[in-house]
């Protein structure tokens, strides 16, 4: 076998290696500073800024090309989720009156396991 | 002349011959890399119990002839994606809990839609949570119910398991869950109040961009991409490395947008005035003390978490009021400690040692 000093590609990973963990604790350090975090969050602003203006931009271009706007496809979404809620509401309460009524085992295919495990260590290490 | 220390010229031909070996099959899984989608993920059978907008809560199918009394509710971040917890035969902690006969459920979340952008921290506390514990408990016909909650999933169950103290929680394990912080140095300078405007970027974009969440990730380690995939090319013969990098590097990319005035909460709230740690923190009024926490609880946090750092995680067990808490720290990272090979074998049998004696 060679050995690990002297294998070139042990050599290189291990060079990887230190170079990510040199480079990362460098960028660390400067992510650190006061000015680095103005810098960052200026530059997020402006980005920001910008996108809410394209946003209203299209907004108004959507207007004047006679297409529903942004709010009133948000709107058909929120009384389409309004509708999914009240469908599981229903599914919800089905599911209990036929569990209820004793119909559940028909609806639901596999029976449950019953709950009686107890832990290895009181079964003498079974599990 | 003789060789240099520990330099077996002998093996020389060999080592070449391995080289060229590699070099060809790098040439043929680089094609087959690009051409091929990786492994099916999340792909433990399940029903969706039930979904309302960006909350899904599925019940796992048992795997085992018997199952502990008290059901086990996952709650997952609200950054990512659930299937970590689920990722292939061998490598799942849900299927692993499965064998182990506990009763699995997951509150997973999808990508908050625009209209949810109004969707405020006492939703997720106060309303999904308990939501979904009722149905957990309708479903199972128990009134008791653990809830494991991992990172921000753990703060969300500590924020309601603070003020539901009379129950039915009856376990909480967390897993590498923040409380200070000010310990979240980075993240703590990136928002910084002075320069970070939360409010003109939450009223700006609604939700915020998956986008941005994934790069403030990414800058914690700002080489390791590029390093990963250099990694990648030289281990592209490696079936195994391959679909490994491929099932955790899907999943890391695949980060959600937050709503915004959730974001808007934790940034003001948790960022900026600390007050999980201080015991000032509240959700709709209703003081959210660390003390209040009774139940038995389980925290384990990773040695080498660059994402949530030991000190931002180490005074939970501390501020909990329960009698009964245990911290455990193992080797790994934010990731490593929950899933794959090195959780197999560290993390999910302490924690079936922990809670299978409470769940009866």
């Amino acid at each position: 076998m060679t050995d690990k000093t002297n294998d070139p590609v042990a050599m290189w990973q291990k060079m990887m290696g230190e170079m990510e963990k040199g480079f990362n604790s460098f960028a660390n350090q400067a992510m650190s500073s006061p000015e680095f975090s103005q810098a960052l969050n200026r530059a997020g602003g402006v980005a920001a800024g910008a996108q809410k203006q394209l946003g209203d931009l299209m907004e108004k271009y959507l207007v004047a090309m006679n297409l529903p706007s942004r709010d009133q496809v948000t709107g058909l979404a929120e009384r389409l989720q309004s509708i999914e809620g009240q469908l599981s509401e229903m599914k919800s309460i089905l599911t209990q009156m036929a569990a209820s009524s004793g119909i559940s085992q028909s609806l639901d295919a596999a029976p449950r396991p019953p709950r009686t495990k107890r832990p290895p260590s009181e079964n003498g290490g079974q599990t | 002349m003789n060789a240099p220390a520990g330099l077996d010229f002998a093996s020389i031909p060999e080592r070449i011959q391995s080289e060229v070996q590699r070099a060809i099959q790098r040439s043929i899984k680089g094609v087959e890399y690009f051409s091929t989608s990786g492994p099916s993920l999340g792909s433990t059978p399940k029903d969706v119990l039930h979904s309302r907008g960006t909350m899904n809560l599925y019940h796992y199918r048992p795997m085992s002839d018997e199952i502990y009394r008290v059901p086990v509710l996952i709650v997952m971040a609200t950054t990512n994606r659930g299937y970590i917890l689920d990722l292939v035969r061998g490598q799942s902690f849900i299927e692993f809990l499965l064998k182990r006969g506990y009763d699995v459920y997951m509150l997973d979340w999808s990508a908050p839609r625009p209209e949810e952008k109004s969707l405020r921290m006492e939703d997720y506390v106060l309303d999904f949570i308990p939501d979904c514990i009722r149905r957990v408990q309708a479903d199972s016909g128990e009134q008791d119910v653990s809830l494991i909650g991992y990172c921000f999933g753990g703060v969300l169950s500590l924020l309601y398991g603070s003020i539901h103290k009379d129950g039915p929680m009856k376990n909480l394990i967390c897993f590498t869950t923040p409380i200070d912080f000010r310990e979240m140095k980075l993240f703590s300078n990136f928002s910084d109040r002075r320069y970070f405007d939360v409010d003109h970027l939450v009223d700006s974009v609604g939700n915020v961009p998956p986008e941005m969440i994934l790069s403030s990730f990414e800058m914690l380690r700002p080489a390791s991409r590029t390093v990963s995939q250099i990694q990648l090319w030289e281990n592209i013969w490696n079936d195994e490395f391959v679909k490994s990098y491929r099932m955790f590097d899907r999943w890391a990319t695949d980060t959600l947008p937050l709503a915004g005035e959730y974001f808007r909460t934790i940034t003001k709230d948790l960022m900026w005035d600390n007050k999980l740690f201080n015991d000032t923190m509240s959700v709709a009024g209703r003081p959210a003390m660390l003390e209040n926490i009774t139940v038995p609880i389980l925290h384990a946090v990773a040695e080498h978490d660059h994402i949530v750092p030991y000190d931002a995680a180490k005074h939970l067990i501390a501020k909990i009021g329960s009698a009964d808490k245990d911290e455990v720290i193992l080797k790994g990272g934010h990731v490593s400690l929950v899933a794959g090979a090195n959780a197999v074998k560290r993390l999910w049998p302490k924690l079936d040692s922990w809670l299978g004696k409470r769940s009866t």
